[in-house]
């Protein structure tokens, strides 16, 4: 045995590795885009408030954090935002520097707020001295290799595959000339000389660069933010490896590539090297946030406190229930199903609606028809426990009829072949065009083959599983014949950002397989048989429908899966109303969207504002529907239907507060992301997206991934669409229950300790208290309002 | 006016929707995109009418006062419904893809320009007309790429664009000085008759194709091309599918000048044979789906160029439509990449033919070839021999298809279906070619007696191309190679030519700073 001296095991490079896996938390994983779901782009700062999370991401990304100033304060001249909310944000507002008055703080808001800026990278500084655009030409050249190495079926030629990003990068940069023709001379010899791991790289270059460890988290987190959407596809690689219990080193890689460039520039331009040096020196500075950035997230503060008032202004108090509904009908407790649940129960008082998650309860892993790979179909934090797919007797034709497709596509791409290809079909392509250019082509959304599970259920597991979701659903008493659950999807032609339209709770699938496989599973009579023993009585006439809410047209359609002779006239009421309301839906939706109708909107190959998806998205609320029930709540929030006083044990409340009302958080602050840091977190300008590797897109010709929603996604162009607020989250359940759950949940504590969304108690419909957040002791959490 | 061909009123309509839309250049300009659409479906019919005339009329010319304007024949026709069909699907896309961008108004209004640009190059019966056209759109089209003026990658791509452009105009403009001074003509009909090439006229005609190949992004300056997805989708369809193939159509218009002179062809093949075979290759190697598209564009006008070489220039024209109409809906459908990627994963791994299938693929291939080039013989007279190399590249590129059926891990209702496709593939392509042959024939000229020169070059380009699909249907077998990493680099970047442009004219720079 020889003894090998470890560089990584000394204590000042546990110190500098601890450093960079914290800047790889500090970033958000952004998912691929063929089933994309809304992340909390600040999820690595969630254990920070956000004034310090302002000041982090100002100095490593150069982006604010809370609503432009002048919006704000534009707000408060047109009355919108009311003194009084000023004086309560600046009263709960525990920072130091602070307005000592709320006349100081009027006073004082008029001051322009700085735009914030990045601390420099050795390429911003090297471009200072020699005028070579460093940044954009490292964001150009790293950003074709990651394109080949993250690619997942759209190049033919794709590097190697199954090896690391380093192994991979090294290999790349030791080939590529363009560095050394830009004029970094002898690049290529000083990778093949790198480090054979990407930790060595990463202490090497630490070392040469003078990166000390106090310097380190925010100056490596500076350098991944630079790598922009690519880093934030690695976490999410990082992400789904320890989902599934293992590990991947591929963002240490990300970081190590970057630092060989710092370290290369530094070598090709010394005189920076005093500048560097101070750099590092601001690394190495505490992060407290500016008085401009406290005084930004006061009025942040004060703006959500003004929305809150509005809302709480429309809570007023339960309405009477009647008796046994004349439908029910389960939505998703999406922001987009408000607007349609309220014009459906306008049909007849007899109508009762509830909110669920839209994966309603199944945890499911979803074979598609013509593939064996696996689809997850549930919220993004969990993990898949059913297996169900949707093969049927035609699977192994369709599969040769997809390969042979596949075959007619690479004739189409190879060299060649593809002279071949434009000479034999080339002009067929002709009446493509008038058929897309006229939006002839298929209905989007078509419906699926009938989905069912593979995982063997006994009887008694299905009565259990159904007995769970019903309990979830608050669902357990005074079912009506006919019980709809209705999931939902987004019908769009040629959109890359499609999946952001689906169902976040199916991980960007649409809600169909789950809606269906949980009618199945409650209308099948070994599960009925079971339910009563678990004390849940169904009666012998209540039928459970799926269906599906296209949230582009704002129709639904519903699977008859199973014939219903007797229930044919309840489910013909049923859709005569759905179509009614509908219409009403459509036309309240319209007005925000000013342009052609829904059904062309949905065709239309050049559209590219399909629906405003969940823009506007800023409360949930879990109750009975009777609190919100005729409440305009303008499609902005999530309704979640919960009845506390059949919550035994409090154990829906545990799920609603650790599940949905994560999910809607994460959903309102990907939005707040992508609306005030749009340059980090926004998705960029859809008319030059070019889509990547099957994973993203990329603006123009190359560069940085950009993942998150595109600018036509929240801005119709004139108006912003989307108001930055932090999620206000109202329940009513008891607040030593709710205070519970909470110190169980560190996650969640996070979320609501630190301000990331704001919560509310409600009792019998009407707003009694908010939690105090960050100013909240253990004696005491809640403030009555 | 009843020699007025119809297709030369369509320019005129798009500069006046052109110059309306200029004064309301910002967002929603009411109902003025709707206008731009109408236009562009004007100047579509007015090309359908072009045809109706030239069947019933025969080719027609405007020339008031004795000077040759605007012609309506067999070409130019077929162009200009091309460019009508394309820029009016252009425009209906922008008109909804560009709703509520701050510059919405502007940026139909430059579409506008632009079209009519191409509508005059296309059916300019004389040279000067013909670069008044092209100066007209590179200025236009500089815009265009300059929509988001932000951007430094935009003002790079630009750059680059109106350097290899203004060279383009600049050796068009010195041609033309060089034919008029040797021939006594530059008028298009003129020029097409002269029975001699000599003097000034010879160098003319190199600087003639030199400003094509300019046009056509042909190797080693093709590297704009690449970089104009920096502008909306709408001008990459357009420019993609229309413009880029202009070039290819001047010489195609000056077919009998340009087969004078066996020095010009040999080069068009040369160029056009390499440009194709290296966008094609490097086009393996992108992994973002418009970048990919580019680098085709790339490889089909260095085959164009190819055909024209080997005067096959029917074929050539027929490839300018095919390419056309395929790259406009390429590049506006290119949204659905996301869907398309993971469509193609779905069946799971791809079968993988061995060296003996690929053999016997190519084997396939050439009987599928004699079988259906003696059919089309019989019914549609002998080929020459160009046209015969030419099917054969064709044929081998079918190999491809044929082999991925033939792996052995392939199931036997897979073989017989790419076997029905690569059928129907090769049917359709002999089929279109006899079908060009009938309809462009006739105002072309044949191709060139087969000397020593040409022969070579046959041979030369048969066998580069037999290799190159060879090598791609036995890709899977050495494309992960460690061997030829190094190789897949250098594509990758488009063997540098790119980096090297950047770095001669100062593409590396910082953006000037505002």
């Amino acid at each position: 045995m020889f003894l090998k001296h470890d560089l990584t095991a000394e204590p000042d490079a546990q110190s500098l590795l601890r450093a960079a896996e914290a800047a790889v938390r500090a970033l958000p994983p952004a998912f691929p885009l063929d089933a994309t779901v809304a992340v909390n782009p600040f999820l690595g700062q969630v254990q920070e408030s956000l004034a310090q999370a302002s000041a982090r991401l100002a100095r490593v990304a150069g982006v604010r954090v809370t609503q432009a100033r002048a919006d704000l304060v534009a707000q408060v001249q047109a009355g919108r935002i009311g003194d009084e909310d000023l004086a309560a944000a600046l009263a709960a507002s525990a920072l130091p520097g602070k307005p000592e008055s709320l006349g100081d703080l009027r006073a004082r808001m008029h001051a322009s707020s700085p735009e914030p800026r990045a601390l420099p990278t050795l390429a911003h500084l090297v471009e200072r001295v020699t005028g070579c655009d460093w940044p954009a030409l490292i964001a150009r050249s790293l950003g074709l290799w990651a394109a080949g190495h993250f690619d997942r079926g759209q190049a033919l030629w794709t590097p190697r595959p199954g090896r690391g990003a380093y192994a991979a990068w090294v290999e790349w940069a030791t080939h590529d000339l363009t560095p050394e023709i830009a004029g970094l001379r002898g690049f290529c010899a000083q990778v093949a000389e790198a480090p054979d791991t990407a930790e060595r790289a990463i202490l090497r270059a630490s070392a040469r660069l003078g990166i000390g460890a106090e310097a380190a988290e925010t100056c490596f987190h500076r350098l991944l933010v630079d790598l922009g959407g690519w880093a934030m596809h690695g976490r999410w690689q990082l992400w789904q490896a320890e989902l599934a219990g293992e590990t991947l080193p591929v963002m240490t890689e990300l970081l190590a590539i970057r630092l060989i460039w710092e370290e290369a520039l530094l070598a090709h331009c010394p005189e920076v090297a005093g500048d560097w040096r101070a750099v590092v020196a601001e690394h190495g500075a505490g992060l407290d946030p500016s008085s401009d950035q406290v005084l930004d997230v006061i009025l942040q503060g004060a703006a959500e406190r003004a929305h809150q008032r509005r809302l709480a202004s429309v809570l007023s108090g339960p309405l009477p229930s009647v008796g046994r509904p004349a439908l029910q009908a389960a939505f998703c407790i999406d922001v987009r199903s408000e607007v349609l649940r309220r014009a459906l129960e306008t049909r007849d008082p007899g109508i009762e609606t509830l909110g669920f998650a839209g994966f309603f309860g199944l945890p499911l892993a979803h074979r598609p028809g013509g593939t064996d790979a696996l689809q997850a179909h549930l919220p993004a934090l969990l993990s898949p426990a059913l297996v169900s797919t949707s093969h049927g007797p035609d699977e192994a034709s369709d599969r040769i009829a997809a390969r042979a497709s596949r075959a007619w596509g690479r004739f189409r791409q190879a060299a060649v072949s593809s002279f071949a290809f434009v000479e034999a079909a080339g002009p067929a392509y002709g009446v493509k065009l008038l058929r897309d250019g006229l939006g002839l082509g298929g209905a989007p959304l078509p419906a699926g083959p009938h989905p069912r599970f593979e995982t063997a259920l006994s009887a008694a597991q299905k009565a259990r599983t159904a007995a769970a979701v019903l309990r979830a659903m608050s669902l357990t008493e005074g079912h009506a014949r006919v019980v709809l659950l209705v999931g939902h999807g987004a019908g769009m032609t040629n959109n890359p950002q499609e999946s952001a339209y689906h169902c976040g709770a199916c991980c960007g699938q649409t809600g169909e397989v789950s809606a269906r496989l949980l009618a199945g599973l409650l209308n099948d009579p070994e599960t009925r048989a079971g339910l009563p023993a678990l004390g849940l009585a169904l009666p012998e006439d209540t039928l459970f429908v799926a269906g599906l809410h296209d949230t582009v047209t704002d129709r639904v359609q519903l699977y008859r899966d199973r014939p219903a002779p007797d229930h044919e006239a309840d489910l013909q009421r049923a859709e005569a109303w759905l179509a009614k309301a509908g219409g009403i839906a459509r036309a309240e939706r319209a007005r925000r969207l000013p342009g052609p109708g829904p059904d062309r909107r949905a065709r239309d190959w050049a559209e590219q504002r399909p629906e405003w998806g969940l823009a506007g998205c800023s409360a949930f609320i879990a109750a009975p529907r009777s609190v919100t029930r005729g409440r305009d709540l303008q499609g902005r929030a999530f309704l979640h239907s919960y009845d506390w006083r059949k919550d035994k044990d409090f154990a829906t409340l545990e799920l609603i507060l650790t599940a949905p009302v994560v999910v809607a958080s994460w959903i309102s602050l990907q939005y707040h992301g992508s609306s005030v840091a749009p340059q980090l977190f926004g998705g960029g300008n859809k008319l030059i997206h070019n889509v990547v590797g099957g994973i993203g897109v990329i603006e123009g010709n190359g560069g940085t991934l950009r993942p998150g929603l595109p600018v036509q996604a929240l801005h119709d162009g004139a108006a912003p669409q989307h108001e930055a607020l932090r999620l206000s989250v109202f329940v009513e359940a008891p607040r030593d229950a709710m205070t519970q759950v909470i110190r169980r949940h560190p996650g969640l504590g996070h979320l609501v300790g630190k301000g990331w969304l704001h919560l509310f108690a409600l009792e019998e419909g009407r707003v009694v208290a908010r939690h105090l957040g960050e100013r909240a002791d253990p004696e005491n959490s809640w403030e009555m309002t | 006016m009843e020699n007025l061909p119809l297709p030369a009123l369509a320019p005129l309509i798009l500069a006046v929707a052109a110059w309306g839309l200029m004064r309301r250049p910002g967002r929603r300009p009411g109902a003025l995109p709707l206008v731009a659409e109408i236009a562009g479906l004007a100047s579509l019919t007015l090309g359908l009418a072009g045809l109706g005339q030239l069947v019933l009329r025969g080719p027609l010319e405007l020339a008031p006062f004795g000077i040759a304007l605007m012609r309506l024949d067999a070409i130019s026709g077929a162009l200009s419904v091309l460019v009508g069909f394309t820029g009016w699907i252009v425009l209906r896309f922008a008109r909804r893809a560009m709703d509520g961008e701050a510059r919405e108004g502007r940026f139909h209004a430059l579409t506008l320009a632009a079209i009519a640009s191409v509508m005059v190059v296309i059916q300019a019966a004389n040279l000067p007309l013909v670069l008044a056209g092209f100066v007209a759109l590179a200025l236009v089209l500089r815009q265009l790429l300059l929509f988001y003026p932000e951007r430094p990658e935009a003002q790079r791509a630009a750059a680059k664009f109106i350097r290899v452009w203004a060279a383009g105009d600049v050796a068009l403009a010195m041609a033309i000085g060089l034919l008029g001074l040797g021939t006594g003509t530059v008028e298009i009909a003129g020029l097409n008759r002269v029975a001699e090439l000599e003097g000034a006229a010879v160098p003319g005609l190199w600087l003639l194709a030199l400003a094509a190949v300019l046009k056509t992004a042909s190797f080693p300056l093709h590297g704009w091309l690449t970089e104009v997805m920096e502008a909306p989708t709408p001008v990459s369809a357009l420019l993609h599918a229309g413009i880029i193939a202009a070039g290819g159509f001047m010489l195609i218009s000056l077919a009998g000048l340009v087969q004078q002179s066996p020095g010009v062809m040999a080069a068009l093949v040369i160029l056009g044979g390499f440009t194709a075979l290296f966008g094609a290759l490097v086009m393996l190697t992108q992994s973002a789906v418009k970048t990919a598209l580019a680098w085709s564009t790339v490889a089909q006008m260095g085959f164009m160029l190819l055909q024209c070489g080997l005067g096959l220039w029917a074929l050539a024209l027929l490839h300018i439509l095919a390419h056309a109409l395929y790259k406009a809906h390429a590049f506006l459908a290119s949204g659905g990449a996301v869907q398309t990627v993971a469509a193609q994963r779905k069946p799971g791994p791809v079968a993988v033919p061995g060296l003996r299938a690929v053999a016997q693929s190519f084997g396939l291939a050439l009987g599928l070839y004699l079988v259906v080039a003696t059919g089309f013989a019989v019914l549609a007279g002998e080929k020459s021999p160009q046209a015969l190399a030419l099917g054969a590249m064709l044929i081998f590129g079918v190999s491809y298809l044929i082999a991925q059926g033939m792996a052995d891990a392939a199931p036997g209702a897979l073989t017989r279906r790419t076997l029905a496709a690569s059928f129907a593939a090769a049917l359709a392509y002999f089929g279109f070619q006899v079908l060009a042959e009938m309809l462009w024939g006739p105002v072309l000229p044949p191709a060139p007696q087969v000397g020593a020169l040409e022969g070579a070059l046959i041979v030369l380009a048969v066998l580069s191309f037999g290799l190159v699909a060879f090598a791609q249907a036995l890709f899977p077998l050495w494309a992960h190679h460690p061997s030829t990493a190094g190789l897949r680099v250098h594509l990758a970047n488009g063997l540098y030519l790119n980096a090297l442009l950047d770095r001669l004219i100062g593409g590396f720079r910082s953006p000037m700073k505002s």
